[in-house]
């Protein structure tokens, strides 16, 4: 009988025990504060190139702004009823960055005004809030010759509408691809003039690998068209002579590009240390014999 | 014959006493508890070892470059007083050619150990490349061992002889040893005459291989282009350095020798007095170059090297920099300056100051360079911004240190330490069959 009621009493605090803990779980859980997500977009295109949404997901935790990394993101278009359709969905890398490829605009409608409008939009998760930032923009193409006035090259770019309208007022880049950053050319910008045209000198000293250039003209981040950029190669620049030592002989060089000096002197001193040292040995010989 | 009798059992080897004793097994219980680290490095790595990517040199090669250092007092000191036909050389040059081929022996153990891989060892050989500084070391490290050897080889075989005729009666494998090591020594004109101009070109050739072999231990530091080492001085330094170090250990050594087998008679204080002045001369010459390396770079200094400097004037390093330079170089000088100064008992204590001093200044060269790069440490963990040796680090260059002091030892206690042929013919005395007693 007493064994019954110790059972009883252990059987009702293990019960207890389990409902408590797992109510106060769930408390707990609805006690987890999600962080917010950024999203930075910006929409690139390349004229005879890739079209795309470059993605940028951040987060401010504990008063630093960390990059968000694998999260799903959708990109939506609105119809011209209003109506919001799914493009496709990216995963943010490591950096919390992702690039969606818009592989086909025709079948993406724009409004009246010619403007396409989209949504970048991320549903949340266990770690962070859902978030979603809208982006609009216009079609634009940048058409770039080069050209030769006086015996000075130039680079001639016009930026027109989806119509073929020049688009005037805008602010353009011209750069030549470097390395690291790429190196601007005249003014830092160049505004398109009426008939959306800009024209740009061509220093006659800026080198390139068999003088070709990659010069690129850039409608950067603009509010209305985005950023649109294209490239052109011109072979206006001066030689690069390539100044390497790799097939000579040096200090640097493999053991096969040894320095004739250093093949001479170092086995001439290796040679007749040694052979006094053998004579020395043999001298060792001869007292022994003698 | 009474005088022939003392003399030669005066320096003919014998039996170590008590002490002798106790010191050659505590040298065997170092040796083999730096084996078991040494083991235990190879089984798991070098992360036993508290090298990392910075400090990526560390005691080992600190220790090698001591070691380099004092073989140099058996190849130049010896080679300059024999050419110079110095006489009160005698009872010095065995025990300095016996510390140059110990250390010299323990520099070519302890690079080894320093390699991660010493499986990989003859690839050093088989992918050299003449214009690095480490083949340079790793062709004049077996050069100078064996010219070391030969030098005291050489000078050793009349004495081996007396040793076979001292030891006729007693048919001992030790016996066997000096008769075939003798090389059927008779004395006779044709191999004295082989002898004396070996031993003579051995003291010309040692001398430039010593100064390259100092030479090319500098260039192993000063072709890194660091902050310290990047120096037009550093052989010159290092020469001056080994001077001090080798001379150093000399004193040391002669002094524990004199008293071991009562040597007074032999070992005077005249020799003390010319070691003294040797040694003095050694470290005003040193203290020259420190000052050199220190000063110049002091007033010229970039912003990283301003940064090593601080770290050894007056941060991290500053107890040992201002340590080794004071008691391990003016204080020496100061004393031994003094006649009193260089009387045995003295010149023995500071000696092993200089000794001491030596070893600790070669960690001085490495360590704090290593750790002061010209582009700053980044994105490592905390703790490989310093350097300290590890117990495994500790107990392998003990028992390295401890080696060469067993080489010593035993050579000491099987080879004459005074040339006893030599000082019965500076006696003008000589050996025959008849004349000696066993």
């Amino acid at each position: 009988m007493r064994n019954n009621i110790n059972f009883r009493f252990v059987f009702l605090a293990l019960i207890s025990f389990f409902i408590f803990n797992s109510g106060f779980n769930s408390l707990y859980a609805q006690k987890v504060k999600k962080s917010k997500v950024r999203l930075k977009v910006q929409y690139v295109k390349i004229i005879d190139g890739e079209t795309y949404i470059d993605i940028v997901a951040t987060s401010k935790i504990k008063r630093k702004n960390i990059r968000v990394s694998d999260i799903e993101v959708a990109v939506y278009y609105r119809s011209l009823d209003n109506e919001k359709s799914i493009i496709g969905k990216t995963i943010t890398n490591t950096d919390g960055e992702a690039r969606f490829i818009l592989e086909d605009m025709a079948f993406i409608s724009h409004d009246t005004l010619g403007k396409y409008n989209m949504l970048v939009s991320f549903k949340g998760n266990e770690s962070f809030k859902k978030s979603s930032k809208k982006i609009s923009f216009k079609d634009a193409n940048i058409k770039v010759d080069l050209i030769t006035k006086d015996s000075i090259n130039y680079i001639r770019a016009k930026l027109t509408g989806a119509n073929n309208n020049s688009i005037d007022g805008e602010a353009i880049q011209v750069q030549v691809q470097r390395l690291f950053n790429p190196l601007i050319i005249g003014d830092e910008f160049h505004e398109t003039d009426e008939n959306g045209t800009i024209e740009v000198a061509i220093d006659d000293d800026i080198p390139g690998i068999d003088r070709n250039l990659t010069i690129e003209v850039v409608l950067n981040d603009s509010d209305e068209y985005g950023t649109v950029k294209a490239v052109i190669n011109a072979p206006i620049g001066v030689h690069v002579v390539k100044e390497t030592t790799f097939d000579e002989r040096t200090m640097w060089s493999s053991r096969d590009k040894t320095p004739i000096f250093l093949l001479i002197f170092p086995n001439i001193l290796i040679v007749g240390i040694w052979s006094i040292i053998a004579f020395l040995i043999f001298n060792l010989y001869k007292i022994f014999k003698s | 014959m009474e005088k022939i009798n003392t003399l030669v059992n005066d320096l003919a080897p014998s039996k170590f006493g008590k002490r002798g004793v106790i010191w050659t097994i505590s040298l065997v219980v170092i040796i083999v508890l730096g084996v078991i680290a040494y083991i235990d490095q190879l089984i798991k790595g070098q992360i036993v070892t508290n090298m990392r990517d910075y400090a990526l040199w560390g005691v080992y090669i600190s220790n090698f470059v001591f070691f380099v250092a004092t073989s140099f007092v058996g190849s130049v000191i010896v080679a300059v007083l024999r050419l110079t036909h110095k006489k009160w050389r005698t009872p010095l040059v065995r025990i300095a050619e016996i510390i140059a081929l110990a250390a010299i022996v323990m520099a070519g153990i302890t690079i080894m150990i320093d390699m991660a891989r010493p499986d990989r060892l003859l690839n050093l050989f088989i992918h050299a490349r003449l214009q690095s500084p480490i083949t340079w070391d790793v062709i004049i490290i077996p050069t100078y061992i064996v010219l070391s050897l030969l030098l005291l080889y050489f000078p050793l075989l009349p004495d081996l002889a007396i040793l076979k005729k001292l030891n006729a009666d007693k048919n001992t494998f030790l016996n066997k040893m000096y008769d075939i090591l003798s090389l059927k020594w008779t004395g006779s004109k044709t191999q004295k005459v082989i002898q004396e101009k070996s031993i003579k070109i051995i003291a010309i050739l040692i001398i430039p291989v010593g100064l390259i072999l100092q030479t090319i231990d500098a260039w192993l530091f000063s072709t890194t282009y660091r902050i310290g080492w990047n120096s037009t001085n550093m052989g010159a330094y290092f020469i001056a350095g080994a001077f001090v170090a080798g001379v150093g250990a000399l004193i040391a050594v002669v002094y524990i020798v004199r008293r071991a087998y009562k040597l007074e008679n032999y070992i005077t204080n005249l020799h003390f007095d010319k070691l003294g002045r040797l040694l003095v001369l050694a470290c005003l010459v040193y203290l020259y170059f420190n000052i050199n390396e220190y000063l110049i770079p002091a007033f010229t200094a970039s912003k990283a090297e301003e940064v090593h400097l601080r770290a050894l004037f007056s941060g991290h390093y500053a107890p040992l920099f201002w340590g080794v330079t004071i008691i391990g170089l003016i204080l020496p000088i100061f004393f031994l300056l003094f006649e009193k100064g260089r009387k045995p008992l003295p010149m023995f204590i500071i000696s092993l100051l200089v000794v001491i001093g030596s070893w600790w200044k070669r960690y001085v060269i490495v360590t704090p360079t290593l750790l002061h790069p010209l582009l700053p440490i980044q994105g490592v963990p905390e703790s490989w911004h310093h350097y300290f040796p590890s117990m495994h680090e500790w107990l392998i260059t003990s028992a390295t240190l401890a080696m060469a002091l067993l080489i010593i030892t035993v050579l000491v206690r099987y080879l004459p330490v005074i040339p006893i042929q030599r000082t019965l013919d500076e006696n003008e005395l000589s050996v025959t069959d008849k004349n000696i007693e066993s």
